[in-house]
């Protein structure tokens, strides 16, 4: 959709602004007619229809098609005319003269409908935060709030939600997040009683994004575990959702959970978000080398994110081979990207996995070895590295890391013989995992099936239809009757 | 008397003495943390600490910073971990900025944490010598006795056997009664004999070579379940 209308615009460079104004402006008030007959049959999709077909002409908004469309879809000289011209800027404006003769004519004649009132907002939210106008877009996203809290129509649902989005948006880049997580909260509360899911799901997305941007885990994740749960609106919400529960187990320690999570948002998340997917993915790389696992190479090499991900390639390079001096290193020369990404605490939580991997090796290599000589490979630098040695391999002992024990008075390690791994159950048990998987997968698969409506009902003739409805008109007559005995 | 102010916490209401206030409320909270330090009452110290911690986080803006604060946190942090409430000990350091992290107290805790995570339990008895703070000390001791008993469950799956005299240094005891009371106490099932103590009957859960019949046909049969509903 959106390289359809680019592409046009390309063609008709020639033509200039003119003939590409008046374009958009007619694009915009077909969307203004696709929101009302939404909001007359009160269908929702169509709405959101309306906002995808917004986003493509996003990049295209002008300040003077802006004002245009102002001027078609409100009332001149109301309240909300007066507050959201003031936000554009006044410019070309032998343009909008053009444009307001034609549409003052139509106005006056229909009532303003909350939906299109609200969907003026969104639109000049949009406009400031391209235009890169912060404070005013803070200005114009906090009345739009205002007015939105004050109505209460189900197909505002879907608009509402992205203006919650854009609110915290623009309140973000000026670096005021804190400033409206009393308002969220207050927002989440509004949408949960009237049972707004959309506006209840962005919401705890946006709260849950507001305390991880402060690092409050301890708040998120009280929020987020007392907050209603439901099935998903919007992919892109859950997604969200997805990362931040990941990014909230992975800090309390849960990394199995927490792994499941991100790779989850990584997975389901829209191709076009690649920004989101290279955090995710990090973030996932570093969950898994903290559960001892080492993410494949092909991880790394995905399309697009190979530069992004470079210094966690490395880092998991030095956690496989499980030498210290070089994960110091890496973590040294990488300092600066860890602490933008802000996983610096999580990879010093690594160090220790680069030990057992380290261990993990000696143990595999020899059937005994000194302590001593443990300590040197494993590169202790401490005043007793013995000692150290000794106690750390007695807990990777313990944690079943090696198989392996200790002989304190001669001083070596002594490594078990490693058993055959097909007399265990470990090759039953991956076999039924990968089994599971896919069966889940198909269910799923099966259940996200859509079907186009009707399409069963064709078949049956014309004659026997009449008959199925007039038994259905009279079951509902009945019901209705009975209904009406009940009161 | 702190309830009249209100400036405090949650209210943060702008008044003439606003600093003055908050910064009196924060002094008394903080001798509180540390009274409960020294009359040794953990619950006492969570909560103070809780009570303490608006001021540190979101009153920052408006106070002066107090010289107090890094060590509290430090404390804090030393109080999970004697807990083992490691997830809640790295949520608290999140909230850290890095050159908070520097500081000697928190990176004393800090690296307490890793070696213990580690295994490196002789570096955590070291570092019991050089507290940052002498009020570190109660909860160090709390730690020494954490990481006994660390070593003892370690030892019990690492050694076949140790002397009486090595098992004596390892957990840092100062005669062999105190060695012979505590391995009654905490860990009946180890023997003592011949001058070494055993560790056999704690390595008795041998992998049972039955097969898990059950779950085998429980799984088959799922399977055959779910591929009658794809044909």
């Amino acid at each position: 959709m959106t390289q359809d209308v680019e592409m046009k615009d390309h063609q008709t460079p020639s033509h200039s602004v003119s003939s590409s104004v008046p374009s958009t402006l007619q694009h915009l008030k077909e969307i203004a007619s696709v929101i009302e007959t939404g909001s007359y049959a009160k269908e929702i999709r169509r709405i959101m229809r309306a906002i995808r077909l917004t986003m493509g002409l996003r990049r295209k908004l002008t300040a003077s098609v802006l004002s245009a469309f102002l001027n078609f879809a409100l009332v001149p000289g109301s309240d909300v005319h007066a507050r959201l011209s003031g936000f554009v800027p006044k410019e070309g404006e032998h343009d909008m003269e053009v444009d307001t003769a034609t549409s003052v004519t139509q106005t006056p004649a229909k009532h303003v409908l909350p939906e299109l009132e609200i969907y003026c907002y969104l639109l000049v939210l949009l406009f400031l935060i391209d235009q890169k106008k912060y404070n005013e877009a803070k200005d114009c996203s906090s009345a739009s709030i205002a007015r939105v809290k004050s109505l209460n129509r189900r197909t505002l649902d879907v608009l509402a939600s992205r203006l919650y989005f854009y609110y915290s948006y623009s309140y973000e880049l000026t670096g005021d997040l804190a400033e409206i997580r009393g308002n969220l909260l207050a927002l989440h509360r509004i949408a949960t009683l009237r049972h707004d899911e959309l506006g209840q799901e962005t919401l705890l997305n946006l709260l849950l994004r507001n305390y991880l941007h402060y690092n409050l885990y301890d708040q998120a994740e009280k929020l987020r575990s007392k907050a209603p749960r439901f099935e998903a609106h919007s992919n892109q919400q859950f997604c969200r959702y997805l990362f931040y529960l990941g990014k909230i187990r992975t800090i309390q320690l849960e990394y199995t959970d927490a792994k499941e999570s991100l790779l989850q948002a990584a997975r389901k998340a829209p191709v076009a978000a690649q920004g989101f997917r290279i955090l995710c993915n990090k973030w996932a790389i570093l969950v898994r080398l903290l559960l001892g696992e080492i993410p494949e190479r092909t991880t790394f090499m995905q399309k697009g994110m190979e530069k992004a991900l470079r210094p966690y390639f490395e880092l998991t390079n030095a956690v496989r081979i499980g030498d210290l001096e070089l994960f110091r290193a890496v973590a040294e020369k990488f300092a600066g990207t860890f602490s933008a990404d802000r996983t610096n605490n999580l990879i010093v939580r690594l160090r220790h996995n680069v030990i057992r991997t380290g261990l993990r090796n000696i143990s595999i290599s020899y059937s005994r070895i000194s302590l001593v000589d443990v300590a040197k490979k494993l590169r202790l630098d401490s005043a007793n590295p013995v000692a150290d040695a000794e106690s750390i391999v007695a807990k990777a002992i313990r944690d079943g890391a090696i198989d392996a024990t200790l002989d304190h008075a001669n001083g070596w390690v002594v490594s078990k013989e490693t058993g055959d791994i097909y007399s265990t159950t470990e090759p039953q048990l991956a076999f039924n995992s990968r089994i599971a998987f896919c069966l889940n997968m198909h269910n799923e698969a099966v259940r996200a099936l859509r079907f186009p409506p009707n399409t069963h009902k064709e078949k049956e003739g014309a004659e026997k239809r009449r008959e199925r409805q007039q038994q259905e008109q009279e079951l509902a007559q009945h019901i209705a009757e009975e209904d009406d005995d009940d009161f | 008397m702190l309830t009249g102010f209100r400036s405090l916490p949650p209210l943060f209401e702008e008044t003439p003495n606003s600093v003055h206030e908050l910064t009196l409320a924060r002094d008394i909270f903080e001798h509180a943390v540390l009274l409960s330090v020294k009359i040794e009452d953990q619950d006492a110290f969570e909560r103070d600490f809780f009570q303490l911690k608006p001021y540190y986080t979101d009153a920052r803006n408006r106070l002066p910073e107090s010289p107090n604060e890094y060590m509290i946190l430090g404390l804090n942090l030393l109080r999970l971990l004697v807990q083992n409430r490691i997830a809640e000990f790295h949520t608290e350091l999140e909230l850290l900025t890095s050159t908070a992290l520097e500081n000697p107290c928190i990176k004393h805790a800090v690296e307490l944490e890793q070696s213990f995570m580690e295994g490196a339990y002789n570096r955590v008895l070291s570092a019991k010598q050089n507290v940052p703070n002498e009020t570190y000390g109660y909860f160090m001791d709390l730690l020494a006795k954490t990481v006994r008993d660390e070593i003892a469950g370690c030892s019990e799956k690492a050694y076949d056997y140790l002397s009486i005299n090595d098992a004596r240094q390892m957990l840092l005891f100062t005669s062999d009664q105190e060695l012979l009371e505590y391995s009654k106490e905490e860990h009946p099932e180890w023997e003592v004999k011949d001058g070494s103590v055993f560790f056999q009957k704690a390595k008795d859960s041998a992998p049972c070579k039955e097969i898990p019949s059950l779950q085998l046909i429980n799984q088959t049969l799922s399977y055959a379940r779910e591929l009658e509903r794809i044909v």
